[in-house]
């Protein structure tokens, strides 16, 4: 009993000292986990942006992509009283019931990242992203720049609206013809699809997802040895991928630049908390475009955890 | 009086004397095997009230929300923790919470079914699931870990497989719409004592939203469904025969089977039960939310374990209880919502959780070892 | 022959090319112990465990109160009577004195459906049985782990007398017991048989069955080397005849002409 109450007096003695709860100032709510190296980059822009700021903010995210779970954590926030509350919009229908909460009890809530179409119905005061249909106009743009004139679009998973609007808004950046080529997510079957299209005569490629199909893509290119004769494109980025571009292998990737995702929210919250001002609509964060002359910056920066 | 009888008399005498310097009240109550949950509620508690006490966790909104998490990790917990009693393991519980979902959501959006027909076939399937299960255990002694494990498998990628047959995509929203005049809906779906907090909000007692409203409008469903499974498990295990029958199944299966307990029929029920409480924890969850997602319940079922054992629930069989479990649970989902209201960096979360399992496991198999120490 | 309550005539059991037993005669009588012994791998389980219908004879009949039976299941010789206690017992170490008692035929009351087992009288029988044998169980609530191993044993044997046995099978009693707990065992086992019970010990351990014993078989490779009524038999013998006689006086000899080389 006595090595039972010595411990319990511990814990409470360690709990004094060295856990504190002062009231946050913003709370980050995000369906995305920091082990994701996706995120993991956000989040460190909400760090930074919380001490360039001078104010306190915590970032929570449920531990699977679960809409239940995450609902959970807005309302938990809620009940703590902060001044903003920072979401990210997955699932407008399923969330919406706990953004209402939010907003009733008067805190005001900005979103990042998805939920550009649904943000404003919702009460949110603004949203900071990449819209995908502007990002896929901005791609079909430089594209059509780089002389491109009969395009593919890969699509690995039809039927998403996020992927399906870049496709719908390349072809309108771009111009000339753009075929969508449906697959699954499996890369080696993404490689077949692609090589098999090769001899249609197309000069240009977008994929939608750097790791994916963009490199199952440039794999398809390089075996039939047409990498360079036919532009290669990717929204995203991932490591191979920025390799390929410092090499001259890819035309650009499309970044969302999701530091920024996580930056902005917190320093637009601590201007609102000083002096009531708010920014009205979408604030693009992308496309911001990585290319073979900026690439090997962006690889070190990535490195580190900020691009 | 018998020489048999008075040196029976004479010898308890001794032993009482004996018994009474080492036991102590404490202890005896100590061997009930809910009471090292209880203490770990109690610390989890007194941990939080000293470091998070002021941030709002224990306001009426804040408090109900962590309840609302335990109460329905609180429906499958209990009903792990009866099988594990009974020595099984369900792995397929999580995959049998996406699974019930679209059981659900499927006929109700796109078949046009009523929403109560919808969620009475969903529990039918539940207890197909539940049967299988228990039949395909029983029948082939193999180790219930491997045959739920292939089922999580199985009921995941049926549960994607078919939804995006259907309906082209891993989300079915649109649910909400169809409660309010379903005659079933309403029991999962239904916050309850709300004159409460209204006459709370009205005397300013708790949160209020811009509006004057209370910003807790009542006890979520989830709640009641726990409370009211607690109670219903425990009678079962403490009260009826069907009771010892799983704590016999659980500790010997040969022995039970030589005195003839029917341990086959007792574990296909018990199977049945969790299908049926996940199903349950389904229904709560996709009326809450308004859709149904392929995903649900990933990993929810090492969860459940995870409070059933912290509950006191041995992972061999035999040994255990509902409340206990009760309040594993409890401690589950006031850790889990917890830690976001300390400063702690959310990336420490999977290490507190797992420390925080550890200790609990600890207290507990040493409060067991002394109830099966030998005099 | 009914004054016999149970008889194995003959009895035979193959497994595949092993000759598990071949053509085992035994006879048993109400009130009688019988002392089944013989060394390990002489066919002492898989005796009982055809006795008890976990097996079925290849060979030979078995004949209950004068009736020839055939067992299918070993819940068939539980309900014509015949217990088996088993070494690992059948009781759950978790679970308290009573539950384990009463486990598989609890007493209920209440309304159907709603039925509850009556833990309150079911705590009150299981309390007094134990005592009747001079077990004083301070709360039958506790748990059967707090048991001493002859406590436990005394449980399964008395659940078994309880729910009616009448021929009592003991798979290695005392074994596993210290000395002071298998004379309360041994005691208890005496006492049993003096009920009508017939009981079957099977041993190896030949100082803890010549007390007890009114008649001995002994199993060697799976054949009896025949029943023997104690006054026909002396424990020096019966110890050879399970240790295989001529071999230990072999080996003494031997030892003695080592002892007398050394020596020299």
């Amino acid at each position: 009993m006595k090595t039972l109450k010595n411990f319990i007096l511990a814990i409470a003695a360690w709990a004094f000292m060295s856990v504190s709860a002062l009231a946050t100032d913003v709370i980050v709510v995000s369906h995305g986990q920091a082990n994701d190296p996706f995120w993991s980059v956000a989040k460190n822009g909400v760090d930074s942006a919380c001490k360039d700021m001078g104010i306190s903010c915590k970032y929570t995210a449920p531990g699977t992509f679960d809409m239940v779970e995450m609902a959970k954590l807005i309302d938990n926030a809620v009940s703590q009283k902060p001044k903003g509350i920072v979401i990210t919009l997955p699932d407008a229908a399923a969330l919406g019931k706990s953004v209402k909460a939010a907003i009733a009890a008067g805190i005001p809530v900005i979103s990042m990242n998805s939920g550009s179409d649904d943000y404003a119905s919702l009460g949110i005061s603004a949203h900071v992203g990449q819209t995908e249909f502007e990002a896929g106009v901005g791609g079909g743009q430089k594209m059509k720049a780089a002389g491109g004139k009969k395009a593919l679009c890969v699509n690995h998973e039809v039927g998403n609206v996020a992927l399906d609007r870049r496709c719908a808004g390349f072809k309108k950046g771009f111009g000339g013809s753009v075929d969508i080529l449906g697959t699954s997510n499996d890369p080696t079957e993404i490689q077949k699809a692609v090589a098999a299209k090769l001899g249609g005569g197309y000069d240009t490629i977008l994929t939608l997802g750097a790791g994916l199909s963009g490199e199952a893509a440039l794999k398809a290119l390089e075996a039939a040895g047409k990498v360079g004769k036919v532009k290669l494109g990717t929204f995203d980025m991932s490591p191979n991928m920025l390799k390929a571009a410092a090499a001259g292998k890819v035309e650009f990737l499309i970044d969302q630049q999701q530091y920024l995702q996580g930056y902005l929210p917190i320093a637009i919250f601590a201007q609102y908390m000083r002096w009531g001002t708010m920014p009205a609509g979408v604030v693009m964060t992308g496309p911001g475009f990585v290319t073979p002359d900026n690439a090997s910056k962006v690889i070190k920066w990535a490195a580190q955890g900020y691009r | 009086m018998s020489e048999k009888s008075k040196s029976i008399s004479a010898k308890k005498q001794s032993t009482n004397d004996e018994r009474l310097k080492k036991v102590s009240n404490l202890k005896v109550l100590l061997n009930r095997p809910e009471l090292g949950a209880l203490g770990g509620s109690i610390l989890v508690f007194i941990f939080f009230g000293i470091v998070a006490g002021d941030t709002g966790m224990f306001s009426a909104y804040g408090a109900l929300n962590f309840l609302d998490v335990s109460a329905n990790l609180g429906i499958i917990a209990i009903a792990a923790a009866m099988l594990m009693i009974g020595g099984e393991f369900d792995l397929s519980i999580g995959s049998m919470i996406g699974f019930a979902g679209i059981c659900i959501a499927i006929p109700a959006i796109y078949w046009g079914w009523p929403l109560w027909m919808s969620i009475l076939f969903a529990f039918a399937m539940a207890v197909l699931v539940g049967y299988f299960n228990g039949i395909l255990v029983v029948r082939t002694g193999l180790p219930s870990f491997i045959v739920t494990l292939a089922m999580l498998f199985i009921l995941r990628g049926a549960t994607l497989a078919i939804t995006r047959l259907i309906t082209g995509r891993t989300q079915v929203p649109g649910l909400r719409v169809l409660i309010e005049d379903d005659p079933i809906a309403w029991l999962f779906a239904t916050d309850t004592f709300k004159w409460l907090f209204t006459w709370l909000g009205s005397m300013k007692l708790i949160e209020l939203r811009t509006d004057g409203t209370p910003l807790a409008t009542g006890i979520p469903p989830s709640v009641i469904w726990f409370v009211a499974l607690t109670i219903f498990a425990t009678w079962i295990l403490m009260k009826t025969r069907y009771g010892n029958w799983i704590f016999a199944s659980g500790g010997d299966k040969v022995g039970a089977t030589n005195v003839g307990v029917p341990v086959g029929r007792v574990k296909i029920s018990l199977f049945i039960g969790t299908a049926c409480a996940a199903t349950l924890f389904a229904c709560i969850q996709v009326l809450d939310a308004g859709s149904a997602d392929t995903m649900r319940g990933t990993l929810k079922e090492l969860e459940a374990i995870a409070a059933a054992v912290v509950g006191g629930c041995l992972l061999t069989g035999g040994y255990g209880s509902a409340i206990g479990a009760a309040f594993g649970a409890l401690i589950f989902g006031t850790v889990s919502m917890g830690i976001f209201y300390t400063d702690v960096d959310t990336d420490w979360f999977k290490v507190f959780l797992g420390a925080m399992m550890l200790i609990a496991v600890v207290f507990n198999n040493y409060i067991r070892r002394k109830v099966t120490e030998s005099k | 022959m009914s004054e016999n309550l149970i008889e194995f005539n003959g009895i035979s059991k193959f497994f595949g090319k092993v000759i598990a037993l071949k053509d085992v005669t035994m006879k048993v009588k109400k009130g009688e112990i019988m002392c089944l012994l013989g060394d390990n791998g002489a066919g002492k389980s898989t005796l009982i465990k055809t006795l008890s219908g976990v097996h079925k004879p290849d060979e030979g009949e078995i004949i209950v109160e004068g009736q020839k039976i055939i067992f299918d299941s070993p819940k068939d010789a539980l309900d014509i009577g015949i217990a088996t206690v088993y070494q690992d017992l059948a009781l759950v170490p978790l679970m308290s004195v009573t539950r384990n008692f009463f486990m598989g035929r609890e007493p209920q009351k209440g309304i159907p459906f709603f039925k509850t087992f009556d833990i309150k009288k079911a705590n009150e029988i299981a309390a007094d049985r134990m005592g009747q044998i001079g077990i004083d169980v301070r709360d039958p609530s506790q748990a059967v782990g707090t048991m001493s191993g002859g406590e436990r044993q005394c449980l399964a044997i008395s659940r078994a007398i309880y729910f009616g046995a009448k021929v009592l099978i003991l798979d290695e009693p005392t074994s596993a017991l210290g000395v002071h707990q298998a004379s309360v065992v041994l005691k208890y086992i005496v006492k049993a048989a003096s009920q009508g019970l017939a009981v079957i010990l099977i041993t190896h351990n030949v100082h803890h069955a010549y007390p007890v014993g009114n008649s001995f078989t002994v199993l060697n490779r799976g054949k009896s080397l025949g029943t023997y009524s104690k006054k026909d038999l002396s424990r020096e013998k019966l110890l050879s005849m399970m240790a295989g006689g001529e071999e230990l006086d072999k080996l003494e000899v031997e030892l003695k002409e080592m002892d007398r080389i050394s020596k020299n």
